[in-house]
């Protein structure tokens, strides 16, 4: 196993199109990293570029302490799972994991081992003979990721694994992988347009759009400060609600105006506020859903944050409710406890937590404070 | 509710009996068995038996006998004739697997992103259009300058005309190939020569059948070449020895027919054989 750094990765395509730029990012040992963004965000193609099956346009990608620029795949020492998990269909399931040793010239003893160790590890012991047109997804996932344990690469590389399976098989393999990770001690680079994916499996995540890295975080630090309205709005879910909001100082106390609602500020944020030049300015102030509640007991503890919405959608996802009311001319959503008497049509006074208030500049769309 | 199935029932009777398409078949089944029948039926006769009645045409010979086959193998010197059309479409089929395979690879693999290859596509493909006539004598002076009028000049002709049908076919079939098997050989360690023998060689089975049946087929019963190119050389394929049936005083149908009957019969065995290799599906379960 090993680290690896990238700097100043980019890739431009001979069209002009710059998929990935200026992308930076050192991983360590056994690092569980996760490359999360929309379609075309160039997650896959860093990935690739990785893996070397695209060349890298600009800067130096190493491996250990080895640059890999210019090596072949087969040179780098890594494993890939694919997204549609490319098993070669016309060998066994014994003979797909066996495939990269045979190529390496590992004795066939040695060989053996090691693919009945994978397929031990990942319950296929009883499908080595069978082809792959003779397995489930599931099982065919299982083997495509036997194909890169038995290798025993520096780093694995999986490119949206878990897409192709059902909801259910999903949340399986992602806890699989979780143990899986644990236990080999692996370097995993894991490509995914799942938030829920990137938040529970990764030990830091980079948030990439348009070929920009936005951020690159801890999951538990993107969720509480994001660096800005696109991670913020990109990890979470339902999304963070956002708003626009006039800063404004009343009483020596700065305040969000929000049409004729005052929403009070706690002192730290409205010091940055105020130090930051915003005064007077709109910004845009997020707040997630679990930070809004209907009780009666939060409306008394943030009286100073309190805001009405007349309920648009009730949605009941058993474990609690998401509320979806118009606010400030935009769709707001809250989630809140399923013993909520709020149904559609209700005018429901809502507090939100000024604690948990992020405040964005509407301009750079950068995070000022949270 | 019984009712309506009634009617699906009376639909679906229907659709079995589909008369007119039925007696196209028929028809159609007729034009193919009908030769067939006059081949065989003519090949065991005698030549006193062929009347010029239509009952004395149709009719089944008056003894079955082999005597036409054991002659027309004597006169074909049937053995060798044999030997050589075998070893000529056997090393044009294997020339052809190989060659044209890994030309179709490229060119398929390439074209998207490389002028050249696309250009290269397109003048192989364009081939198919020129006639045999016009290569003929231009072909017939050049093997003799180069010294391969004879069996190795053919062989080379062969695998150059059946190259842009072949390269056709096979980079059109490697588009069902998903290129992610190739990036995960690549990644598993293989190099892109590896890739090729060990993963998409052995995927691409069935177009080899279908190259293998369309060019054994053509190589085998083709008289032209062998007869323009190489018939100085004492070399005579099947279709060759079989143009001694026909002299300028006539022709001995019954010797003839029976000796085309008997160059059938390893082609039979080949497309029985090469058939079932062309099964759909050799892919499934690659990728979702």
């Amino acid at each position: 196993m090993a680290g690896l750094s990238l700097e100043h990765i980019g890739k431009k395509y001979p069209n002009g199109y710059e998929a990935v730029k200026d992308f930076n990012l050192e991983i360590a040992d056994k690092e569980f990293i996760i490359f999360v963004g929309p379609s075309g965000c160039g997650k896959s193609t860093t990935l690739r570029m990785i893996a070397g099956l695209e060349d890298i346009t600009s800067g130096t990608l190493k491996i250990g302490d080895k640059v890999v620029n210019d090596l072949e795949p087969k040179d780098r020492d890594i494993a890939m799972v694919f997204q549609n998990y490319a098993l070669y269909p016309h060998m066994t399931v014994y003979d797909n994991m066996a495939f990269g040793l045979k190529m390496r010239k590992t004795p066939k003893d040695e060989i053996d081992k090691a693919v009945r160790e994978a397929a031990r590890i990942l319950d296929l012991d009883q499908l080595l003979k069978r082809k792959p047109s003779q397995l489930s997804g599931g099982q065919r996932q299982r083997v495509a990721m036997g194909r890169a344990i038995v290798r025993n690469p520096q780093v694995f590389l999986m490119d949206e694994p878990l897409s192709n399976l059902d909801a259910k098989l999903r949340v399986q393999m992602r806890t699989e992988i979780a143990r899986l990770h644990d236990r080999l001690g692996a370097t995993i680079i894991y490509v995914t347009h799942d938030q829920t994916e990137a938040m529970t499996l990764g030990t830091r995540i980079v948030v990439m759009k348009d070929g920009v890295v936005q951020q690159v975080d801890t999951p538990t630090n993107l969720y509480n400060e994001p660096d800005n309205l696109f991670v913020a709005g990109f990890i979470g879910s339902p999304q963070m609600n956002f708003f626009d909001a006039v800063v404004a100082k009343e009483d020596d106390k700065v305040v969000l105006k929000v049409g004729g609602d005052t929403l009070a500020l706690p002192a730290a944020k409205g010091e940055a506020l105020l130090a930051g030049g915003y005064e007077g300015k709109t910004v845009v102030a997020g707040i997630r859903p679990e930070d809004i509640s209907d009780e009666a007991e939060d409306l008394a503890k943030f009286s100073g944050t309190v805001i009405e919405g007349e309920v648009a959608v009730f949605e009941l996802l058993g474990a609690g409710v998401n509320l979806n009311f118009d606010y400030a001319d935009t769709q707001m959503t809250a989630s809140v406890a399923p013993t909520t008497p709020a149904r559609v049509g209700d005018v429901v006074r809502f507090a939100l937590d000024p604690d948990k208030i992020h405040i964005f500049d509407k301009t750079t769309e950068l995070a000022i404070v949270h | 509710m019984s009712k309506k199935n009634n009617d699906l029932s009376a639909v679906k009777v229907k659709e079995k009996f589909n008369w007119p398409l039925t007696i196209l078949l028929i028809l159609g089944l007729i034009t193919v068995l009908f030769p067939l029948y006059m081949t065989i039926v003519i090949a065991f006769k005698q030549p006193s038996e062929m009347t010029n009645s239509i009952s004395g045409i149709l009719s089944l010979p008056q003894h079955w006998s082999f005597s036409n086959f054991r002659e027309a193998m004597e006169v074909t010197d049937f053995w060798r004739s044999l030997l050589n059309s075998v070893l000529i479409t056997g090393i044009t089929m294997g020339l052809a697997l190989v060659i044209h395979s890994l030309m179709g690879y490229a060119v398929a693999r390439n074209m998207q992103n490389s002028k050249f290859y696309r250009t290269s596509y397109y003048y192989i493909v364009s081939g198919m259009f020129v006639p045999f006539a016009i290569l003929m004598m231009p072909l017939v002076k050049q093997t003799a300058e180069l010294h391969i009028a004879n069996v190795v000049g053919v062989i080379l002709c062969y695998t150059v005309f059946y190259m842009p049908m072949n390269v056709l076919l096979y980079s059109g079939y490697l588009k069902n190939i998903p290129v992610a098997l190739e990036e995960a050989a690549h990644v598993d360690g293989a190099s892109t020569w590896t890739t090729y023998w060990k993963v998409i060689f052995p995927l691409m089975k069935p177009m080899h059948a279908t190259v293998a049946v369309l060019t054994a087929l053509g190589t085998w019963n083709d008289v032209m070449t062998p007869l323009v190119i190489m018939s100085g050389s004492g070399m005579n394929t099947l279709p060759l020895a079989q143009l001694t049936f026909q002299t300028q005083f006539g022709t001995n149908y019954n010797l003839a027919f029976a000796s085309y009957l008997l160059a059938l019969l390893p082609m039979l065995i080949f497309y029985l054989f090469a058939q079932k290799q062309i099964i759909n599906g050799v892919v499934n379960g690659a990728v979702k």
